[in-house]
């Protein structure tokens, strides 16, 4: 795992009136502990992933607390584990990323919608959208209408994400239907304060079990009880839920002086909301507005009267409400034409459709509607004008820099083991013309970009071999499909390898098997290679291969690209019917590192014999083509002034973050690159056969390269 | 309470793995300590290194006893005119905070290195793709209040520590940061980790600003960096030959002559100088309307350049040189970073192939087994681990350069020569008819470089552009375009997918259904 939870466990056991201080995503793991939950699963993925590491490290306090914790398998094996709400009265969580994961997990939320709960059932969804999001821009609030699960979207500070889970359960309960809780990527990652209260263990738990167990065929979707079950939800769940939101009001009022307007924005982006209305001067440092403000904490259900008793006596209100479809806005016009308002509605139109709300975009967004609307006793022209202002900053700022600065997306580390990889596909696709390789999700989603741009689609986790099912047999040679080891295990073994095997199709898969799923943080998996000990059982990937009836497996590496390259030729070529297998075996270099670096330092420090290794570049040989770059694209392998009186282009050159991986000296050779680049290994602390050795060479080296330098 | 006080904003720009996540932890520990409101966020992109990334942080200048249980509003992301402290750990990454307009004139101060990390965007170009970094270093003063510009990694190197605890100190030297320097201090120490190297990055990151102590030069643009070792002056006897050159020739002649020595011998730089003298006089009995003095000076100097590179083509004779000087031992100690009684093992990675091989024997011979092995020549190249630490690797890089005097009898020498020739005579041709195509012709004697098969595509590209000056009737200026945009083409040309290897389709099993029952099944 990425990083050790020692001290923020110890915030999780803070008690009644102490200050947490820490990351969202952290207190809500606190707020859970304060609810009573008995049972907590989940998959992880940014940016919920520290959730589920500290609550792995946390053993002893969940212990103590008789709650049950597992890292799911997938999404859907989280979302199935909300079974046990069904028919007992205890409290479960589960999280993942949404909305990838929520589509991974839609069956048994379907199913469990349709059920409902007895018991408080809360799942909390790491939202990613915009600002270098790494997933498909999709909203979650159509999957919670269509299932009918409550949405809540708390404003993003500590306090009200906590007090949002306490409620959620509560909600939960008080309408026996789950709640889903979604967080966005800044406010899981906000450091931030709230009071926190006792730790509660749960009525049932494992400390103390549920006596037996409890049969009732209303909650099996067979009919007729599938059809109950969704005429509960409407007649039942539903009204329920709205007369607990009544009661219990969680979406907040700010009142203003300008109240012949009003805005309506989702908890989530209230934050954003009052930072650019401070820069427009509509708000104080303290969040105290002009315009009365309604803060929706809870985005589904709305609740009707709370909305028209807002418009009601406004002219006009504008709905701050990220994403598309623009579900809340058109709510809010069928509520207002229910009750008889004519409160005009401003939303998307001040708003861009699609995008993130950047605290540009609100800030424009607020400028257009109090420019549209001119609310009473307020300088709208003032507001309009610093907004301009604000907004000419970036014009100004493209206009002086001329070209725009050079794109700097996320890719492989140094030495990651991927890396070589995609070099050898690359080298393949020269070999053999381009071929079509289906891609995956993973750090090895980002061969598609400069400088491998290996890779023609990519469906989902785990889904890399599946999606080659059709276009493999329409092409006019094998394609290729890649899958880490992490998608293996979500679902990639039955729906890409059982399904290739089965349906005997004649194509190549890359596993790549570095051990971890390193793109959420390198969590451990089943094959990963060193487990805590509680987990001594460690899944193999080719003996699960060879046990769904793969005939073709070779390992090789990760490292080295000439025998990689030698596999993927061999699986283009061989007359072996089905499918061939190819495992890239190469561990993550973050967790290597991690691992190996304190072990070094420890050994430097007892002075035993250390050898470090690191590549280098003989700027005088190197040319200034930069094709060793176009096949690495390591961090550690870039440019640098040419030294040379005579060239002008820059050479390449390796960096000191280098460790050495060898994957330069790899490509040099399997490429046929120029022989610029050498391989340096340093003997720290070397005995005496080292020192003598060294002392001979250099001696009789350094007397022959100094007897050749020829006057000049 | 003060009305006036507002929240302070800073945005940290960075790279992955520079660090930007412990800054951020320290200005919030030190916040705090000051009983500050503070709340930071980011989108740490969990694990992958090093794409740019960012955090922002909003703390509120008064403590929680003066605020009296307000709670100020803080915002997530950083917005245009709202940031009051710009930090970025790259050049770049302060150009992009200017591009998504967050700094304004009246409110943002910056603070910044100027070293470069290049993107992959700049770096995989074949030749020069660096982004002009001068144009943010200007634009950074105009779109700020005070913008502090200088190389950090440079100071954090010497005081063996991360770029982030130099920028740290210069946050605060800024004195915009409403921070004690006490507090900050003491969250570096309470953060643990190499504690001293961070403060002494701190407090040189901290003078530099707030003491005005030297800033580094902010060279960082595209022009190369002087040589060095090249610079050796050419010998005595070629002085006055180059002196009777105009002034702007003459650093690159020397440097050319120099170069030609190193590489073979005197009589080869004479040779080099021949040549040129008949391209400068080309230029002056030919003189024509079309052809300016600075056109001639323009295409002389570049002709010069790649003539010299090109006549000192690298051979195997050549790389087994370079790689066995004393210098280049002492070079690669200085990089690798081993100490000087640090064992240090070396390994070449060699891969000579057929055009490596004939590049050192004589032409009958060459062609001979050109002849016999060119068909399949891609098979022949041997991958070779040299130990070029141990005594008898060493000796093999002796025993090949002290091939040096024989190369002149080299099948690959008189090639070269032979389309040396053929290029300077165009540019001689050029520089009657005019100055564009002239200095496009020059330029286009950098087509030719490298190794194996780039070496052999530079040659083809380079006959493509030769024949195409050679056609006569042309108008001149459709002539210098497409002979332009030839070079070019050749330029960028990165590795051309030949495909060498076909295959079969894949087997396609025959669509089966399970047999059900006689009746046809439909799937649903």
């Amino acid at each position: 795992m990425e990083r050790s939870f020692a001290q923020e466990i110890e915030k999780l056991s803070l008690g009644e009136g102490e200050l947490f201080h820490g990351e969202g995503i952290l207190g809500v793991t606190k707020a859970l502990l304060q609810s009573g939950v008995s049972y907590i699963g989940g998959y992880q993925g940014a940016p919920i992933s520290h959730l589920i590491d500290v609550l792995g490290d946390a053993r002893e306090l969940l212990e103590d607390l008789g709650i049950y914790f597992e890292n799911s398998a997938s999404e859907a094996g989280a979302a199935a584990m909300l079974g046990a709400s069904v028919n007992y009265p205890i409290r479960g969580a589960v999280t993942w990323k949404s909305t990838v994961g929520t589509n991974v997990a839609s069956d048994a939320l379907s199913n469990l919608s349709s059920t409902g709960v007895i018991g408080g059932a809360l799942i909390i969804l790491g939202e990613d959208y915009g600002e270098g999001s790494s997933i498909i821009q999709e909203r979650t609030h159509s999957f919670a209408m269509k299932s009918q699960m409550w949405l809540l979207d708390p404003r993003p500070n500590l306090a009200s994400i906590a007090a949002a889970v306490e409620k959620g359960f509560e909600l939960s309960e008080a309408s026996n239907t789950p709640v889903m809780m979604q967080l966005r990527i800044r406010a899981c990652h906000v450091h931030g304060t709230f009071v926190a209260s006792d730790n509660r263990a749960p009525v049932y738990s494992m400390n103390n079990r549920l006596p037996k167990a409890v049969f009732d065929p209303m909650s099996i979707n067979l009919p007729p009880a599938t059809y109950a079950q969704e005429k509960h939800k409407i007649d039942q769940r539903w009204p329920a839920a709205v007369k607990y939101l009544q009661e219990n009001p969680l979406n907040e009022l700010f009142d203003g002086d300008c109240d012949d307007v009003g805005i309506i924005v989702v908890g989530g982006m209230y934050n954003g909301l009052i930072g650019a209305m401070q820069q427009l001067g509509l708000a104080d440092s303290f969040g105290a507005s002009r315009i009365p403000l309604l803060a929706l904490n809870v985005v589904y259900p709305l609740v009707p009267d709370e909305l028209s008793r807002f418009c009601a006596g406004k002219r006009a209100v504008l709905m701050v409400e990220e994403g598309q479809p623009n579900h809340l806005e058109e709510a809010l016009n069928a509520i207002l034409r229910r009750a008889d308002l004519q409160t005009e509605v401003h939303g998307k139109g001040a708003f861009p459709v699609a995008g993130e709300y950047t605290g540009e975009v609100i800030l424009k967004g607020v400028a257009a509607f109090i420019e549209a609307v001119t609310p009473r006793g307020l300088q709208s022209t003032a507001v309009v004008e610093r907004a301009a202002d604000l907004g000419s900053t970036k014009s100004r700022a493209v206009a002086s820099l001329g070209a725009p600065v050079p794109v700097r997306p996320p890719g492989f580390c140094v030495g990651c083991p991927e890396r070589p990889v995609f070099a050898a596909l690359k080298m393949t696709q020269r070999r053999f013309g381009a071929i079509h390789i289906s891609a995956d999700i993973g750090c090895h989603t980002f061969g598609a970009l400069a400088p491998f741009q290996v890779g023609n689609t990519v469906l989902g986790y785990g889904l890399g071999l599946a999606s080659s099912s059709g276009i493999g047999h329409l092409m006019d040679r094998r394609v290729i499909s890649i899958m880490g080891d992490g998608g293996f295990w979500h679902g990639g073994l039955t729906s890409g390898v059982v399904n290739a095997v089965y349906n005997q199709h004649d194509s190549i898969l890359v596993i790549m098997k570095n051990g971890y799923t390193s793109a959420t943080g390198t969590q451990i998996i089943p094959s990963s290679p060193s487990q805590p000990a509680s987990k001594e059982q460690t899944l193999d990937i080719e003996t699960t291969l060879k046990g769904v009836g793969v005939k073709w497996i070779k390992t090789v590496p990760s490292y080295e690209v000439g025998k990689m390259l030698l596999a993927l030729s061999d699986s283009m070529t061989t007359t072996t019917p089905g499918l061939k297998v190819v495992i890239a075996d190469g561990e993550c270099q973050l967790e290597r590192q991690r691992r190996v670096r304190p072990l070094i330092a420890q050994s430097l420090a007892r002075k035993e014999r250390v050898v470090t290794t690191r590549f280098g570049i003989d700027s005088d040989v190197c040319t200034g083509d930069h094709s060793c770059i176009r096949i690495s694209g390591c961090p550690s392998l870039t440019i640098k002034p040419n030294p040379s009186a005579l060239r002008t282009d820059p050479v390449a050159s390796v960096n000191q973050g280098c460790v050495g991986c060898g994957l330069c000296g790899e490509n040099a050779h399997a490429a046929t690159l120029c022989p610029s680049f050498y391989k340096a290994e340093i003997i720290r602390n070397p005995g005496w056969f080292d020192r003598l050795k060294h002392q001979v060479r250099s001696t009789v080296i350094g007397w022959m390269a100094g007897a050749a330098r020829v006057a000049s | 309470m003060s009305k006036e006080t507002k929240s302070f904003s800073i945005l940290i720009a960075a790279l992955g793995g520079e660090g930007g996540g412990v800054l951020s932890d320290w200005i919030v520990s030190a916040a705090s300590a000051m009983a500050f409101p503070v709340q930071s966020t980011s989108v740490p992109g969990v694990a992958q290194r090093t794409g740019a990334t960012n955090y922002y942080i909003e703390l509120f200048p008064l403590s929680r006893d003066e605020l009296g249980g307000a709670a100020p509003v803080f915002a997530l992301t950083p917005s245009p005119g709202r940031v009051d402290l710009v930090a970025a750990t790259e050049l770049m990454e302060a150009g992009r905070t200017l591009q998504n307009g967050f700094t304004h004139p009246e409110r943002t101060t910056l603070v910044a290195s100027t070293h470069r990390e290049y993107a992959v965007a700049e770096i995989v170009v074949p030749g020069d793709g660096r982004y002009n970094g001068q144009k943010v270093i200007e634009s950074a003063h105009s779109l700020t209040r005070k913008a502090h510009l200088f190389d950090m990694r440079q100071i954090a190197m010497q005081h063996g520590t991360v770029i982030n605890s130099v920028l740290f100190g210069a946050m605060l030297g800024t004195g915009v940061l409403p921070l004690s320097r006490q507090a900050c201090e003491d969250a570096i120490r309470q953060s643990g980790k190499s504690v001293k190297a961070s403060l002494n990055g701190f407090n040189a990151g901290f003078d530099a600003v707030a003491n005005g102590a030297p800033q580094a030069a902010v060279a960082t643009g595209g022009v190369a960096a002087a040589a060095s070792d090249k610079d050796r002056p050419a010998a005595s006897s070629f002085d006055s030959i180059i002196e009777s050159y105009p002034e702007p020739l003459r650093a690159i002649l020397r440097a050319g002559v120099a170069q030609l020595i190193d590489y073979q011998d005197a009589d080869y730089a004479s040779l080099y100088l021949d040549r040129m003298h008949a391209v400068h006089q080309a230029g002056n009995t030919h003189a024509t309307e079309a052809v300016s003095e600075q056109d001639r000076i323009d295409v002389t100097r570049e002709t010069a350049r790649y003539l010299a590179l090109w006549m000192s083509y690298e051979d195997v004779i050549r790389v087994a040189d370079l790689k066995s000087r004393a210098q280049r031992l002492q070079r690669v100690r200085d990089e690798v970073g081993a100490g000087p009684s640090d064992p240090l093992r070396v390994t070449e990675y060699l891969k000579p192939g057929l055009d490596e091989l004939c590049s050192i024997l004589p032409r009958s011979l060459a062609n001979w087994l050109q002849a016999r092995l060119k068909h399949r020549a891609h098979q022949l190249s041997v991958g070779i681990h040299l130990r070029s630490d141990t005594i008898l690797g060493f000796a093999v890089l002796c025993v090949l350069r002290s091939l040096r005097p024989l190369r002149p009898r080299t099948w690959r020498f008189h090639r070269e020569q032979e389309t040396i020739n053929r290029w300077l005579a165009c540019v001689r041709h050029s520089l009657g008819i005019d100055g564009a195509l002239a200095r496009e012709l020059s330029l286009s004697g950098n087509v030719v470089k490298g190794y194996g098969e780039t070496n052999e595509r530079g040659h083809r590209n380079l006959a493509t552009i030769l024949a195409l000056a050679g056609q006569s009737g042309q108008d001149v200026a459709e002539l210098t375009r497409q002979v332009r945009t030839e070079r070019l083409r050749a330029l960028a040309e990165g590795e051309t997918p030949t495909p060498t290897v076909t295959t079969q389709g894949p087997v396609i099993k025959p669509i089966s259904f399970v047999p059900r029952s006689s009746i046809s099944t439909r799937s649903d």
